[in-house]
């Protein structure tokens, strides 16, 4: 660059982002190569979350793997133990009584709605605002209550099981789902007074991290991205699976493409989960709640399949192979947050560094869910 | 782009004949399919199964570009019995909610394939896990270096044989 | 030493010194932020509402490892982290104290297998452990257990009576 014959040196310098830090949510690095306060390259660096989910997946029983699903996204871990049960469901062909689906979309939902608000409060903090989290979380905790009653855990549940479900949901459980859901639906009003009208989150969000739609296409991206995006894209509506064809919800779809646009979809989101949760409560007929004949040691015959449900972050995918043995022969674990966080590089290109954090937080990581 | 459509197009590269030993579908291994399969969603999770040869990748991802698909995963899977290794692209549409399989097998002692960054920049953080785990080369990759594995690692963990 | 210069015994006496110096330590732990993976979801929620880890001084989330005494290693450490992992150790002043929380930072939990290639087996390979918390992931009360029993090993007191089995 030169201006009247002067040359002025453009200085770059690298920064590392992480891999402690509290922006990144665990355990991300990201390598920035900064021109002051901009950024010229934002260099993601995973890894540091890798256990080895696929390999495990090969050497132990399908079984046994069961509960290293709930440990991939585990803020969202019932749509990982979902997408894995259905995939080994399709490949072994057995089918799902009617009353165990419509558990397993109230309990995935539910556990939508705490990832999302999990995501809301972390998010707040990323942007500087502390209270937000303890709303949140008071309101989580009322989640967990529900799905520890049924489940027996507060976070890794692993509760689907091939076939159905381990337990039956009991009336206290159905009832106190139905109380949550009033007393959620009250407070929503507050959340919006609290964050979507603060202006200075507005401020920090509005036309910040955009992501085209076509960027979103061309890395893969899914869930509440590309929807942030224009782009009604939602895996219970184009390959509806489990009771979700039976119920009627909307997929909340905002243009804006900025922070905001995904924001407000989250929110948006949970008012449809607790649509989706009073549907399933009302048409859930008593009934059995496993498969009957499932083997104890399933063997699928050989084959291979794909199966994909809409986690809290995206699709989440699951290419199961078998050659007939009681183990995977390969089980490929395809995680939203990996694809959400590969656009990262291109679409953080010459923002302020507190704008990229925002756009950071927008994309909703779990890093292990990403490494895997 | 409606499977029919896709299914012409991706037949004409897929032209060049199936890679022989097949993956196993529906209990007969060893029997060869066609090279381009509808396959039924419900059973399999996708509409169309196409096989290419590994130097016709990055023309089929072309074509899945310009259908406005997008790259879901990209699996690598070590047939060792075959001594070959596959790879599989998942691809989805937004619109229309269609999914298709890409298979290629490259012989496992000299793994490479072209790279489909230039196509799909999504498929190189795919593409990196994938040598990560079974020592892939995608040839005319920008970065090929571990992504999730530590940075001086040299070992392949997916392959069949890592660890004896 | 000659006589002039020794300083005769029951002159100076640190220990009661020490003992305020612990009492005050053990009711201001300042943990580092530093999530790994699942446990540090639970982390959270002993910090927020309902948990409030503040009814016991500990509640002062660092995220710098200058600032802070306590590390929660919370989850998996990998071959990859384990280096950074260590180098927050090295950077955090003394006197620290570590808390191993849930099966991972323990022994490596659920990941350990033969042949596995990129779990660190228990955070107490690469530098001392003070408290365990057993659980996958503990419970937030089994974390407050742990920063009891830390007190306890400060202080040599237990502050808080264990609770009764009903
Ligand atoms: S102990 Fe369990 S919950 Fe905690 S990090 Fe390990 S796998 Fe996750």
């Amino acid at each position: 660059m030169s201006i009247e014959g002067q040359t002025i040196h453009r200085e770059t310098f690298v920064v590392n982002l992480g891999p402690q830090h509290p922006a990144t949510h665990g355990v991300l690095r990201i390598k920035l190569t900064m021109d002051g306060e901009y950024i010229d390259d934002a260099e993601p660096v995973i890894g540091y979350g890798h256990r080895m989910h696929e390999k495990m997946g090969e050497n132990r029983t399908y079984a046994k793997f069961l509960p290293n699903t709930a440990r991939m996204d585990y803020v969202a871990a019932m749509f990982n133990t979902h997408g894995y049960v259905c995939a080994v469901e399709r490949l072994a062909g057995i089918t799902v009584p009617e009353r165990a689906e419509y558990i397993r979309v109230v309990t995935a939902e539910l556990n939508r709605l705490a990832s999302h608000l999990l995501w809301a409060g972390a998010f707040l903090i990323d942007l500087g605002g502390f209270t937000p989290l303890l709303y949140t979380f008071d309101d989580r905790e009322h989640i967990l209550d529900l799905l520890e009653s049924v489940t027996g855990a507060r976070l890794t549940f692993c509760y689907y099981r091939f076939g159905g479900v381990c337990n039956d949901v009991d009336d206290q459980f159905v009832a106190g789902t139905r109380e949550f859901i009033a007393r959620l639906r009250s407070r929503m009003p507050m959340y919006h007074a609290l964050i979507t009208k603060n202006i200075i989150f507005r401020k920090r969000c509005e036309g910040i991290g955009i992501i085209p739609a076509e960027t979103c296409r061309r890395y893969g991206a899914t869930g509440p991205v590309v929807r942030g995006s224009g782009i009604a894209y939602d895996v219970r509506k184009a390959e509806p699976y489990s009771a979700y064809p039976q119920l009627n919800f909307n997929i909340p779809v905002y243009p804006e493409a900025d922070c905001m646009a995904r924001y407000l979809v989250r929110m948006d989101e949970m008012m449809e989960s607790m649509r989706i949760i009073e549907q399933a409560l009302d048409l859930m007929q008593p009934g059995p709640v496993m498969a009957e004949k499932v083997p104890k040691m399933l063997k699928p015959p050989k084959g291979d399949c794909y199966f994909n449900v809409e986690s809290a972050r995206g699709s989440f995918g699951v290419r199961a192979i078998s050659d007939g043995t009681d183990k995977a022969y390969r089980l490929k674990l395809r995680s939203p947050c990996f694809s959400n966080m590969s656009l990262f590089q291109e679409c953080s290109r010459g923002m302020l560094l507190a704008d990229a954090l925002a756009l950071l937080g927008s994309l909703d990581l779990v890093i292990p869910d990403m490494d895997r | 782009m409606t499977i029919q459509d896709l299914t012409t197009r991706l037949g004409e590269i897929a032209q060049g004949g199936a890679t022989p030993p097949v993956t196993p579908t529906e209990g007969q291994p060893a029997a060869p399919v066609a090279p381009v399969l509808e396959t039924d969603h419900a059973k399999r999770g996708t509409d169309l199964d196409v096989t290419v040869q590994p130097d016709r990748i990055q023309d089929a991802a072309r074509i899945m570009d310009q259908g406005g698909y997008t790259l879901e995963a990209i699996t690598g899977v070590d047939w060792i019995a075959d001594k070959q290794y596959e790879v599989v692209y998942d691809f989805t549409s937004f619109a229309s909610g269609k999914r298709v399989a890409v298979r290629t097998r490259v012989p496992r002692d000299i793994p490479a394939l072209p790279s489909i960054h230039a196509i799909f920049p999504g498929a190189n953080w795919h593409e990196r896990e994938t040598h990560d785990f079974f020592g892939i080369k995608f040839s005319g990759h920008p970065q090929l270096t571990p992504l999730l594995l530590p940075e001086d690692a040299t070992f392949h963990p997916l392959r069949k044989d890592f660890g004896t | 030493m000659d006589e002039q210069t020794q300083v005769p015994p029951g002159l100076i006496h640190f220990a009661a010194m020490d003992q305020i110096l612990d009492l005050a330590r053990a009711n201001s732990l300042w943990p580092m932020t530093f999530g790994l993976a699942c446990c540090a979801i639970e982390m959270m929620a002993t910090g927020a509402a309902r948990f409030d880890m503040a009814r016991f001084g500990c509640e002062v989330f660092r995220p710098s490892p200058r600032q802070s005494d306590v590390m929660i290693v919370c989850g998996t450490i990998n071959k990859k982290m384990a280096p950074a992992v260590v180098t927050l150790y090295d950077q955090m002043p003394e006197p620290k104290w570590v808390i191993a929380m849930g099966n991972c930072a323990i022994s490596g939990g659920p990941f350990v297998f033969p042949g596995q290639y990129n779990v660190v087996e228990g955070v107490d390979k690469l530098f001392p452990v003070d408290v365990y918390i057993p659980g996958c992931p503990p419970r937030p009360e089994a974390l407050i257990e742990g920063f009891l029993e830390l007190e306890k090993k400060l202080t040599g007191k237990r502050r808080w009576p264990v609770a009764k089995a009903q």
